[in-house]
């Protein structure tokens, strides 16, 4: 895999020079990173190293204090949430955030709304367009679905999403963010409440999703066995400065990561 | 969980990497060795989900007599149980000839339209838009001002119509894009506003200063509003009747309804619903969040716009008083009673806030209302030998206390004193009407007020042995005391059922359960 210093023909995300203030507050200062496409990237980083903060800045949830993130060759400071999905980067909530009293069905074809063009009057009437439209929209979300093998599976697409175990919420989540035919995954603690054998399945989930259906990823991650399982490159946060980029064994034994988990007394007993 | 094996046997690199995107669990499970242990897991996830798919089922499910029935409605097919109300209120006007009730159906198809309209705003967009009604007041207005003698012009109807649709759409417009960014609190307030400032200017507007004029030029009546409004005429028909208007309303809500449904199942109405459950998923999800709250809003506005044009013309005037307070609160009582967001809950929630004003203003008609809605409350929550039981209690009860207050020896009047009607007949010789019914009635109303208090507090067998007394002193409330105050009574069943709907169906009759976190 790609190593941090090797350069790459296709880089899809880069960020550089990337500061968000907050007040007084820096959460996150000077951030240089970029992600490859068909790459893996994990960030990790104690709690407040501003992990979330660079999902929402790079989804234009915030708008960057200064710096520049460019995507696919264009920059998107000043886009909003809806043009970053339609741009091509979809996410996933820390703390899910489905349709929750929509159908699991639903939710998934409501994330197609930047693709179909079916307005209301179309609708409306049921013209043969928009009938045709919601059927592909349709097909589009049961194979998307289909994805999770027998954990989403047929049955239960009709009933509405709060009746998902936690587990398979998460798993809606990133159904929906396929759906907006983005081509690369922002997934913000994609394990986090699930057991050990769920854990390791969104660890295979993660791989398949770049393997089969060609996604560039960039996950945040506390859990250290997916970080280990998926990335292909690992980047370490600490109070919004990146204290560590590249494989997981070298940034896992980083001193200064090290010092960041565990603080600065047992950094040396390492 | 026996999960916490299967995850130390397995490699990540036992992903499948060829083939077939849609497999089955061994793509997902991962390693084989732990098969058994992986499908015991999965089932227990699979029974959880079930489980609490079932929740709504499980709990909204009563009972009695009133589950029966609701199952063996919804058993039936679609067009069976839509086409049947619709045969109804087709044949409405060919059985009915009685100008009241004519002109109460059609301010029940003008209600249902504007509660069609209401619902698109806050059932599916989420938006707490409590300046709905001026939009209804903006078409009525636009209306009558485009056909009568107020400003001399008399525009054929399928002009003026569109141009008041039109003008009130283009007013949501104006009043949702600076409240586009607000939601919640904010939206309610500002549009709130709105609706007072829409009173404000119709009441003031019969003296407006224009640059050119040198005297102040009445524009919409002031408090005596616009009179003389001439009716829509299509195509050489003039709607002249209550008939002609009920038929036209009800084209209206079948089209309506029609459209809606469809939209609600496309990508627009998902889109609201979306924007409705959470606008930051939604937006980060390619739904263009503002530019739908806009739509909402337009085409809310727009449908409110379209009912009053037919509601100035059938009432031949405008009033502002038409478009208060007291019109919003029952609309969204309506939408909120139905189901936020169901089609069939707000067409039901329209005819239910609309025709029960109307039928407590006949004490009659009340009387019946009431003891009929008793009896079939009983039967329908309780199980049937219960709610048996529990009528029968009543009675007993009602002339248990007849002999105990003829032994104290308080003055009654007879029974022709005071009955009237089916109803009172047959209570006459059950229940004990005292002669001061002012005193006794607002003695007995406060003590239905502390037994409702104690009632709520009881658990179990306690409240069934309360509720026959509970009952009785509910009827003797309504009957000594409030089936002679028409217009209070109004307020108070209304409220009362709003309250006992929120206790029982918080969801509206025929609205999905809400959760909002589990």
């Amino acid at each position: 895999m790609s190593s941090p210093q090797a350069s790459s023909p296709t880089r899809l995300l880069e960020l550089s020079q990337l500061n968000m203030s907050f007040g007084g507050l820096r959460s996150l200062q000077d951030l240089d990173l970029w992600v490859d496409e068909g790459e893996v990237v994990s960030v990790i980083g104690p709690n407040g190293a501003g992990k979330t903060t660079l999902f929402n800045v790079i989804t234009g949830i915030y708008r960057p204090t200064s710096g520049d993130v460019r995507f696919d060759g264009s920059s998107l400071v000043g886009a909003n949430p809806t043009d970053v999905a339609s741009r091509g980067i979809a996410r996933t909530f820390q703390t899910v955030r489905l349709f929750l009293n929509m159908s699991v069905r639903d939710n998934v074809m409501a994330a197609t709304f930047g693709q179909t063009r079916a307005g209301l009057w179309r609708s409306a009437l049921g013209t043969p367009g928009a009938r045709r439209e919601e059927r592909e929209v349709r097909a589009r979300a049961e194979e998307l679905l289909s994805f999770f093998g027998t954990r989403l599976m047929g049955y239960r697409w009709d009933q509405p999403a709060y009746s998902l175990s936690y587990a398979n919420r998460r798993r809606l989540e990133i159904a929906r963010a396929m759906a907006t035919g983005a081509k690369m995954l922002l997934l913000d603690e994609p394990a986090a409440g699930m057991n050990p054998s769920e854990t390791h399945e969104i660890t295979e989930l993660v791989g398949r999703l770049r393997d089969e259906r060609g996604y560039t990823i960039m996950v945040i991650e506390h859990d250290m066995h997916v970080v280990e399982g998926v990335s292909d490159r690992v980047i370490a946060l600490d109070h919004g400065v990146k204290i560590a980029d590249g494989l997981f064994d070298e940034v896992a034994a980083h001193p200064e990561v090290v010092e960041a988990y565990l603080g600065r007394g047992t950094a040396g007993t390492k | 969980m026996s999960g916490d094996d299967s995850s130390d046997g397995a490699s990540v690199d036992g992903a499948p990497v060829d083939g077939a995107p849609i497999t089955g669990s061994d793509a997902i499970s991962g390693d084989p060795g732990s098969g058994p242990e992986t499908l015991a897991v999965s089932a227990l996830n699979i029974g959880t989900d079930e489980w609490v798919a079932q929740h709504e089922t499980r709990t909204s499910t009563g009972h009695g007599v009133g589950a029966r029935v609701n199952a063996l409605w919804m058993s039936g097919p679609a067009a069976v149980r839509w086409g049947l109300p619709l045969l109804v209120f087709v044949l409405f006007p060919v059985l009915v000839s009685d100008g009241y009730l004519l002109r109460i159906g059609v301010n029940l198809g003008l209600f249902a339209l504007l509660a069609l309209g209401l619902n698109v705003v806050i059932g599916y967009a989420g938006l707490l838009d409590l300046g709905f009604v001026a939009f209804y007041g903006c078409g009525a207005y636009a209306y009558a001002l485009l056909s009568s003698d107020k400003l001399g012009v008399h525009l054929p109807t399928w002009l003026s119509v569109p141009a008041a649709v039109l003008f009130t759409a283009l007013i949501g417009l104006l009043v949702s894009l600076p409240s586009r960014r607000l939601s919640g609190d904010y939206l309610a307030i500002v549009t709130l506003f709105f609706g007072q400032i829409f009173t404000e200017l119709v009441l003031a507007g019969d003296a407006v200063s224009l640059p050119g004029a040198s005297d102040p030029v009445d524009i919409t009546g002031g408090a005596n509003g616009i009179s003389g409004v001439s009716g829509w005429s299509v195509f050489g028909f003039s709607f002249n009747t209550n008939r002609s208007y009920y038929y036209l309303v009800l084209f209206f809500v079948v089209v309506l309804v029609l459209g809606l449904g469809r939209i609600s199942r496309s990508r627009m109405g998902r889109a609201w619903r979306a924007i409705g459950e959470d606008p930051l998923a939604a937006a980060s999800m390619t739904i263009r969040v503002n530019r739908l709250k806009l739509l909402a809003f337009v085409v809310g506005a727009g449908i409110a716009g379209l009912s009053g044009t037919i509601f100035s013309a059938v009432q031949v005037g405008v009033y502002a008083s038409s478009f208060d307070l007291p019109m919003l609160i029952l609309l969204y009582a309506a939408v909120i009673l139905g189901g936020s967001g169901s089609l069939p809950g707000t067409l039901i929630g329209a005819a239910i806030m609309s025709v029960l004003p109307e039928v407590l203003r006949q004490p009659t008609y009340s009387e019946l209302l009431f003891f009929v809605g008793l009896v079939a409350g009983v039967l329908w929550i309780l199980k049937p030998k219960i709610g048996a039981l529990v009528l029968a209690a009543t009675v007993a009860v009602g002339f248990a206390i007849n002999i105990v207050l003829l032994a104290v020896g308080v003055p009654y009047l007879s029974a022709a004193e005071w009955t009237q009607g089916v109803i009172g007949e047959l209570l006459g010789r059950w229940l004990f009407v005292p002669q001061d019914r002012l005193l006794w009635g607002n003695v007995a109303f406060v003590l239905l007020i502390i037994a409702v208090a104690a009632f709520s507090r009881m658990h179990g067998r306690a409240k069934m042995w309360f509720l026959p007394l509970l009952l009785w002193l509910s009827v003797f409330v309504w009957m000594v005391r409030l089936s002679t105050e028409a217009s209070l009574t109004r307020q108070l069943v209304i409220g009362a059922t709003l309250v006992v709907l929120m206790i029982a169906r918080p969801q509206g009759i025929f609205g999905k359960q809400r959760v909002e976190v589990l």
